[in-house]
């Protein structure tokens, strides 16, 4: 189970911008393990979409590596990049915009067999997408309908089976339910577990919302302002979190059971996130952290182990509470 | 306050034992090329002052088209009201003249959108935007409204009101800029906030402090709060009672904390078990299987048969099951009620 | 999948315009059109050269349907026989235009930056040209009065009214281009041409069916106003436009030559303009 699939070194991602340079991504490290879900969490802004397009090679990162089974995906070139791509492949947001609305669910779904030519035989590619569709629990004689013919969940289904199409050791998710109903999300959620499982897929999990992180990953990296500001087991981060933002995080998310309102433990963070055009210095959450003091604006904390935080955190002050 | 109230003519057969609002059977069709889509197909529900209702659905269950007919906002045509009422205080609004209900609904009823940038005018400052408001409802000259929308803005807490009054829409952030259509919809001091997906498009952080200040205003001002959201964490956090929309009707209401430690209907079960929990963290989610119904195309009966692992014969039948009193306060649309909660 | 693909997009958008009546009201209407241009002799029996001036400002009769002009020329044959050179000129200019935006709005579009600068700036000086204008300098110059100017007046037209049409397809390329569709085909690895070819193009070319089919009635329009300022066809050729400015001086006397070329300008253009909404509809599936 440890061997590493996906690696980032001190990944970079600057944009230029009127107001100079955007830093989207500004250092991020990870790991990700065979048949592994590693979630990424944060709040809008926070750089985690723009991971997501650096290591699936939508962006070229300003600086770092991103390594695919010890491949660096920012140094190939040609014919090995385009076989290393294979490998990792996206699953993304919005189930309406994904899928061009002037194909057919089989083209769609056929589109890699024709990009990498040799993956599949020619005359085995309609059965390869009938394949593909039962997979991913749709009716196979629905190939021959568009897009728009399809729901919202039903249209995820379709974004994951082309991703799944060449078969990827690594699934970028993307915000994969954040568009659909609770009782399909349910669904997706499901179905995803299930190929993870089948086909022994490691999972890069982005989202907003905690409670589907928690429910579906196996560790989980805390993203503000384009770094990681603390990661580790799921159980490490939601039970005992020692990150302030963290914290924040996890008691800002609303609890279904009304038993517990106004006995949560509930740290309402005050003002929006900074602009990253401009990140305060030192430490990117001290403008709106309650236990900032003066080092925290002169020095950055690393990402590291501490005295009193068991698992990575960005914070100097990094201390265990549990937010419920 | 209550002398701008008393600007407001007295509403002819106020019945000041009614409720605040109460929806009655209320059915909104829509004529489409597919057909007549039955996007509300009656709903009831109704809502006292100081009290936060919440109507809990998923998308295409006609909860915003609902809040939507309250408002008088419908696009017609397409929709259609075809039966109902609307009542403001005992009074039916779809049955009072168009000038009246009008001004019923600018100075009582206000609402806030999911998506508040659209909801602004970009071309306007907030501030003019507000101060309109009071110049045209109020006729306040340009400097008292100009004052008012300053302290508004200071009411949703917006920091450093008295300058940013002159900021456009876009200037602000997303949280920001929720908070200036709640001012916009608090202006003129209404006692129904119908608040339609507000925190939907913000981050969680943002979305604690929004939900906060809705409370906050709600107590202040005595005001009754419907909250139309699909987020059943948000509903447990704010809501007194809550109505469950499926299909275009109510399907159960209750008070919110019976809802959630004995639901009454096999849709709303359906759901809370749907949601990722801690204790069950590897298992698979419990799903509801299938798609909610074309509008075009209800089931006959029940309208969640298709999909209910509770349903009998006599659910896939007409009429539909009628609104149970399960027990005091709570009303579920299911023949087999009992079984759902366990009894 | 190559068969299933093209029974989907274009054989649904026949399935579906099979039921259009407008398709059908508009399609034979530009058969019969094109028709006439093709073999006018099919429709008049009469020499649209033969002109007897005896038959001067003649009303309509059984054998001239629409009268005879100043001239003593057979209306109806005039109108029919000058299909040919009205819808020469409005086909191929528009051909000629369309071929241009596509390319330079697809370009601008595409690569953005520097190439859009360039060509949008480009576009705007074209744009800056006064139509007529340039178009009576410009054809003028290219026409000799030995011949009927089709050639000139076709170029012209083409070369000045491509502009529109870029436009709208550069900035309908900016939005297909940024499709989340088009990040998932390129994160499969999709080149280029397959990008432009496959996601970007077909989700873009709607409403520039719509500006050429325009485009397309106002360039037949704008040859019979070049020809009325005498700037269009000339020599031998006979068209709408030429028909229209003779008819002009006369049109107290006798209305009928001026009528008629201008129903049938009138009519083609409108016919056009519904075909290519209908088309436009039908290859969007989501109006399905």
């Amino acid at each position: 189970m440890s061997d590493v699939v996906l690696q980032t070194r001190s990944l970079v991602k600057h944009f230029k911008s009127r107001d100079g340079a955007v830093r989207a991504v500004d250092g991020v490290d990870l790991q990700l393990r065979r048949g592994e879900t590693l979630g990424v969490v944060g709040e809008s802004g926070c750089g985690k979409s723009t991971l997501a397009k650096l290591l699936v090679g939508l962006e070229k990162p300003t600086s770092g590596a991103i390594a695919v089974r010890g491949q660096d995906m920012v140094r190939l070139k040609g014919g090995d990049l385009r076989r290393a791509r294979r490998n990792i492949q996206m699953v993304m947001q919005d189930p309406y915009t994904s899928l061009n609305p002037r194909m057919t669910v089989g083209d769609i779904i056929g589109e890699p067999f024709e990009i990498h030519s040799d993956v599949v035989p020619k005359g085995k590619r309609r059965q390869a997408v009938q394949d593909l569709l039962d997979t991913v629990g749709l009716n196979p004689d629905h190939a021959g309908r568009y897009p728009h013919q399809f729901s919202g969940g039903q249209r995820q289904r379709i974004g994951i089976a082309r991703a799944l199409a060449l078969k990827p050791e690594i699934l970028v998710c993307d915000e994969p339910v954040s568009a659909l109903d609770v009782s399909i999300q349910a669904q997706v959620i499901n179905l995803l577990e299930r190929l993870q499982d089948d086909f022994g897929l490691s999972y890069i999990f982005i989202a907003h919302d905690l409670s589907v992180v928690r429910h579906i990953a196996d560790r989980v990296a805390v993203m503000y302002l384009g770094k990681i500001v603390e990661q580790g087991h799921d159980v490490a981060i939601y039970d005992q979190p020692t990150h302030p933002y963290t914290q924040a995080l996890i008691s800002a998310v609303p609890v279904p059971d009304p038993r517990l309102r106004g006995r949560r433990d509930q740290i309402v963070l005050e003002g929006d996130v900074p602009s990253p055009a401009d990140p305060p210095s030192g430490c990117r959450f001290r403008t709106r952290c309650w236990k900032s003091q003066h080092v925290c604006g002169e020095q950055e904390p690393v990402l590291q182990i501490r005295e009193r935080s068991p698992h990575p955190s960005a914070c100097h002050f990094a201390e265990v509470r549990r937010v419920r | 306050m209550t002398d701008i109230k008393g600007q407001v003519d007295a509403l002819p057969g106020t019945d000041p034992r009614a409720p605040l609002l109460q929806i009655n059977d209320l059915h909104v069709e829509f004529h489409t090329r597919d057909g007549v889509a039955k996007a509300v197909n009656g709903a009831s529900f109704w809502l006292n002052p100081g009290e936060t209702l919440a109507i809990l659905g998923e998308s295409g269950c006609g909860k915003s088209v609902t809040a939507q007919a309250i408002m008088g906002i419908l696009e017609t045509p397409p929709a259609h009201i075809t039966q109902g009422e609307v009542r403001y205080r005992g009074v039916d609004l779809l049955k009072l003249p168009e000038a009246q209900r009008r001004k019923v609904r600018a100075n009582r009823i206000a609402m806030i959108f999911q998506d508040a940038l659209s909801a602004l005018n970009p071309v306007y400052s907030v501030g003019f935007q507000l101060a309109e408001l009071f110049r045209v409802h109020r006729g306040m000259s340009r400097g008292d409204a100009r004052k008012r929308a300053v302290e508004l803005l200071d009411q949703v807490r917006i920091p450093g009101a008295k300058s940013r009054v002159h900021d456009y829409p876009h200037q602000f952030s997303g949280g920001m800029r929720q908070r200036v259509m709640i001012a916009m919809a608090l202006a003129l001091d209404p006692e129904v906030l119908i608040a339609d997906e507000p925190t939907t498009a913000l981050d969680v952080t943002v979305q604690a402090q929004i939900m906060g200040l809705l409370a906050e205003l709600r107590r202040e001002r005595n005001m009754g709060l419907v909250l139309i959201t699909h987020d059943m964490g948000v509903v447990a956090d704010v809501a007194d009672r809550i109505s469950v929309m499926y299909a275009g009707r109510v399907v159960e209401e209750a008070p919110v904390y019976d809802i959630y430690a004995r639901p009454g209907h096999p849709y709303t079960r359906a759901l809370l078990e749907s949601i990722p929990r801690l204790d069950l963290k590897g298992q698979q989610l419990s799903v509801i299987q299938g798609l909610p119904p074309a509008l075009t195309d209800i089931p006959a009966g029940c309208a969640f048969h298709p999909r209910c692992r509770y349903a009998k014969d006599p659910c896939r039948q007409d009429p539909a099951p009628p609104a149970y009193s399960i027990a005091p306060h709570r009303t579920a649309r299911c023949h087999f009620f009992r079984e759902v909660l366990g009894e | 999948m190559s068969d299933t693909r093209s029974r989907s997009l274009a054989g649904d958008a026949w399935t579906d315009l099979r039921h259009n009546k407008i398709f059908w009201a508009s399609g034979v209407l530009v058969a019969l059109i094109l028709l006439m241009a093709v073999v006018p002799s099919l429709f008049t029996s009469a020499d649209p050269a033969v002109c007897t001036l005896a038959n001067q400002n003649q009303g309509p009769s059984s054998t001239a349907w629409f009268g005879y002009d100043f001239q003593g020329c057979d209306v109806f044959a005039r109108t029919v026989y000058g299909t040919r050179d009205s819808l020469e000129v409005g086909l191929l200019s528009t051909l000629l235009a369309g071929v241009l935006g596509l390319i330079v709005g697809m370009a601008a579009g595409w690569f953005g930056g520097v190439v859009d600068a360039v060509l949008s700036r480009l576009t705007d000086i074209m744009l800056g040209v006064p139509l007529l204008l340039a178009a009576v300098v410009f054809s003028g110059r290219l026409s000799s009065p030995f011949e009927d100017g089709v050639f000139a007046v076709t170029l012209t037209l083409g070369l000045l009214t491509w502009t529109a049409a870029a436009r709208v397809m550069r900035s309908a390329v900016i939005t297909a281009k940024s499709q989340d569709y088009v990040a998932a085909a390129r994160m499969l690895g999709a080149g280029p041409a397959r990008l432009v070819f496959r996601h970007v193009l077909p989700n873009s070319i709607a409403s520039f069916i719509v500006v050429i089919t325009i485009l397309l009635g106002t360039n037949i329009a704008a040859e019979a106003t070049l020809s009325y300022l005498g700037a269009g066809l000339g020599g031998d050729a006979i068209s709408w436009g030429l028909q229209i400015a003779e008819a002009r001086n006369y049109a107290r006397i006798a209305a009928s030559p001026l009528v008629w070329p201008s129903v049938f300008l009138a009519v083609t253009v409108l016919a056009f303009i519904m075909l290519g909404d209908a088309i436009r509809d039908a290859f969007d599936p989501k109006l399905r």
